[in-house]
């Protein structure tokens, strides 16, 4: 009986390998007994209870009115076509949220460094009462703040180009014509010419020592072939002004919601002061010898932080940075209180008239994916800016 | 001979004058340069005209009557009147709590338990319409916090942080218990209580304890599943990737739509559990899967020689985690451990999605209750605001004191 109990002379319940072998059944036993009674309540619930469940509604259409839309949209539209439109709702709130709210984050966390006490005692504050107040609470503040504001009559008009009122922000757009795809392929071509031309001329300063202009250079290039493309096709844009219409309405340019643009400033001011701080630590966790070093190398200020500091900042800033670009789309979700139209808003709305399990579920996995797609650019930056070995 | 640098060049000259005083350290701080003198006087002025059209706000224009008129619905919702007592008894137990963090950890505990019992004791002298013993139980938080105090002494000083943490988790149960009464299946409510409903839970009480609730129950869940996404088990490795990246991946009021939705149909038949719960677990489980990160990111960091060495000294693994790297991990993240605290007690303002009146609810109901107040908006959300920032700012006041205790980052 003992000698059964043994392997190569070694006790079974001492065993390394059968106890590794024993605890991977036990969890893997335990893992899946959870999730099959988890499973069997939740389906034998459904059953009971008659719960809606299903896609089968996707088709239908869906008869409510959506306030603003990035493409067409009418009441008739299917589920499935007007969940998209609302994905694309909330894709352009984390969009234009992301540029601004980086933009602000660097100047905010710059500011936090700057010798002027004045300066970076404000950006202290700054980050220290926007970062600890619930993002739903400053959201209903700057809505109510853009509600108050006067109506499309007496609207702040700036230039007779820009409008500010309750009922949202206008200002010029620019409307693509039939020339608009051929010559954003030329502007593309341009930017990789341009792309190319530099790296050429660094090249050859890297080889000879020679200072070369290679970022003018770009820069000439892009914008050159730009203009030239643009005046050769005859304006493949055509801009637009916003106009006060009949009944207080404005037409042209293009105009956001004033629910849109609470949405947008708290999630820029809630989400910048989480990235100033990160701005901050970044900066200050490229140590001063390198800056130093630096110097004496003979690279003037601006070289030095160009090609020493930044890039070692950015490795500190950047993966934090996009983490948090994820917790802003997501925090978009709060829309659902001010009554932005984007996929959650959208989706509870719905409920109404379909199973809200399933409906909840496709605004999950659509956020599930917008995540990965963060995850994604995350570990291709990674993998980028890996130290090489020399 | 060798001769010291104050022999040989005599006393250090005086520092130049444009440096000292305060008109040196205007000088320095303020105008060190033109750009930086400009820079100042613009936003001196910008800040002396915000500042003004401040006050102007506040003395000319502001009515608070929207949150005087209704303190009680602000502190704990439609929390029924004649039960005022045992949300009272909750405070006084957590106020004993405070008492005993003032011994067992003086500096931060102090100042935070100190203002906490101030604040208390002037809201109950607010002559507002209230009953003479529900002034009185406000009235004895002091009383309480000294009485902690007092008991923490007869604890030896060695094991008192690991009693104050036992005491704590048992008397924040016991306030749950008292405040909700909620009914076991088969047992009923303890010591009779008459059950809340838990629409009747609300105001900043509902926020502290979904915060409370959620704070004790993720930092074990989030180890649990942190370790875990370290196994060397596959299977349980990829149920805990699975559920932290799931959990991560979508908003958390995706979550609460859920946890109403779909959470109850998973539990065994016949268990109903109020809402108040299903919204504590669904908070608990978010914030669990972001404090995973945290504690994986800080097990990390501990140097691979820390569980070699456990090992040369005989030790089993889960006792190497247990003493010496899981420590070791998470006091290099208490910042971190700290900052998911601090949003998960902004995160509970959420609650609104499943109908619970929070704080923030309470506020907005307000506003579109009665014609009169709707144009208060600006009033409501300074208040709410102000509030939850009290509360963030001291945790994270109390997280940097911690960090300094504990001597983080000078070893």
């Amino acid at each position: 009986m003992m000698r059964l109990l043994q392997y190569q002379g070694i006790p079974l319940w001492r065993n390394v390998v059968f106890l590794q072998f024993t605890l991977q059944i036990v969890s893997a036993v335990l893992v899946v007994s959870f999730l099959t009674i988890v499973f069997t309540n939740l389906f034998r619930e459904i059953d009971q209870r008659e719960i809606p469940f299903g896609f089968s509604f996707l088709d239908r259409s869906t008869g409510i009115p959506i306030g603003e839309t990035l493409i067409d949209y009418t009441p008739e539209d299917s589920y499935r076509y007007t969940l998209f439109v609302a994905f694309l709702n909330t894709v352009k709130v984390a969009f234009v949220g992301v540029v601004f709210a980086t933009i602000v984050g660097i100047i905010v966390g710059v500011a936090r460094l700057s010798p002027n006490w004045l300066v970076n005692r404000l950006a202290l504050v700054y980050i220290d009462v926007f970062r600890n107040i619930p993002l739903l609470v400053q959201l209903l503040f700057w809505f109510f703040i853009v509600l108050a504001l006067p109506p499309i009559r007496e609207a702040y008009v700036l230039g007779d180009a820009f409008f500010l009122s309750n009922s949202g922000f206008a200002m010029p757009w620019v409307a693509p014509q039939g020339s608009f795809w051929p010559w954003v392929l030329v502007c593309a071509l341009g930017l990789g010419a341009a792309f190319y031309a530099a790296r050429v001329m660094e090249r050859r300063e890297t080889e000879s020592g020679r200072a070369s202009h290679s970022l003018l250079a770009f820069l000439v290039i892009t914008f050159g072939v730009g203009t030239a493309a643009f005046f050769a096709f005859g304006g493949p844009l055509d801009v637009t002004m916003p106009e006060r219409g009949a009944f207080e309405r404005l037409s042209g340019g293009t105009q956001v919601s004033g629910s849109f643009l609470a949405l947008l400033i708290g999630l820029v001011v809630y989400t910048s002061s989480f990235i100033a701080e990160i701005v901050r630590a970044g900066i200050q966790s490229v140590s001063k010898g390198q800056t130093e070093a630096a110097r004496s190398t003979g690279l003037n200020g601006t070289a030095s932080l160009r090609f020493v500091i930044f890039p070692q900042a950015l490795r500190v800033i950047i993966p934090p940075t996009i983490s948090h670009y994820l917790n802003l789309t997501k925090n978009s979700s709060l829309a659902a209180a001010i009554g932005y139209p984007d996929m959650v808003s959208v989706a509870t709305t719905l409920t109404q008239t379909a199973p809200a399990v399933s409906l909840i579920g496709i605004v999950m996995v659509s956020y599930l994916g917008l995540s990965l797609f963060y995850a994604l650019i995350g570990n291709i930056y990674n993998r980028l800016i890996r130290y090489k070995a020399l | 001979m060798s001769t010291t640098t104050a022999e040989r060049f005599g006393p250090a000259p005086p520092p130049p004058a444009f440096t000292v005083g305060w008109q040196g350290w205007l000088r320095m701080n303020l105008f060190s340069s033109w750009s930086s003198g400009i820079v100042t006087i613009a936003l001196g002025v910008a800040l002396f005209f915000a500042a003004l059209g401040g006050v102007r706000w506040l003395i000319f224009t502001s009515d608070w009557a929207v949150i005087t008129d209704r303190v009680p619905l602000y502190i704990v919702g439609t929390y029924p009147r004649e039960y005022y007592w045992r949300p009272e008894i909750a405070l006084l137990l957590v106020s004993g709590l405070m008492g005993m963090a003032w011994r067992t950890w003086g500096g931060p505990a102090r100042g935070f338990a100190a203002a906490f019992g101030a604040l208390v004791f002037v809201v109950a002298l607010i002559p507002y319409q209230m009953d003479v013993l529900y002034r009185a139980l406000l009235l004895a938080v002091p009383a309480a916090m000294a009485g902690g105090y007092y008991c923490a002494h007869f604890i030896p000083e060695q094991s008192r942080t690991k009693w104050f943490g036992i005491t704590g988790a048992g008397v924040l149960i016991a306030s749950l218990l008292v405040i909700a009464g909620f009914s076991l299946p088969g047992i009923g409510s303890p010591a009779g209580l008459h059950p809340v409903t838990e629409s009747e839970v609300g105001g900043l009480m509902l926020n502290l304890l979904l915060a409370a609730f959620g704070i004790i129950a993720s930092l074990p869940i989030g180890i649990a599943l942190a370790l875990g996404r370290r196994s060397r088990l596959p299977v349980l490795k990829f149920a805990c990737v699975a559920f932290i990246e799931t959990i991560r991946g979508v908003p958390l009021i995706t979550l609460l739509f859920m946890s109403r939705h779909l959470l109850p149909l998973t539990f065994p038949e016949n268990i109903d559990v109020s809402l108040l719960y299903l919204s504590g677990i669904t908070i608990t489980i978010f914030s669990s899967a972001y404090m995973a990160e945290n504690v994986r990111g800080g097990m990390a960091a501990v140097s691979p020689q820390q569980s070699q060495a456990g090992e040369a000294l005989g030790l089993k693994q889960w006792q190497t985690t247990l003493f010496i790297t899981l420590p070791q991990g998470l006091r290099n993240i208490i910042p971190a451990i700290v900052g998911q605290f601090i949003s998960l007690f902004k995160d509970t303002s959420l609650v609104f999605i499943i109908g619970m009146l929070d704080l923030v609810e309470i506020g907005r109901a307000g506003l579109s209750g009665k014609i009169e107040y709707s144009d208060n908006g600006m009033e409501v959300y300074l208040f709410l605001a102000l509030v939850f920032w009290v509360f963030t700012f001291s945790m994270a006041y109390i997280s940097r004191r911690i960090e300094r205790t504990l001597g983080v980052g000078r070893r």
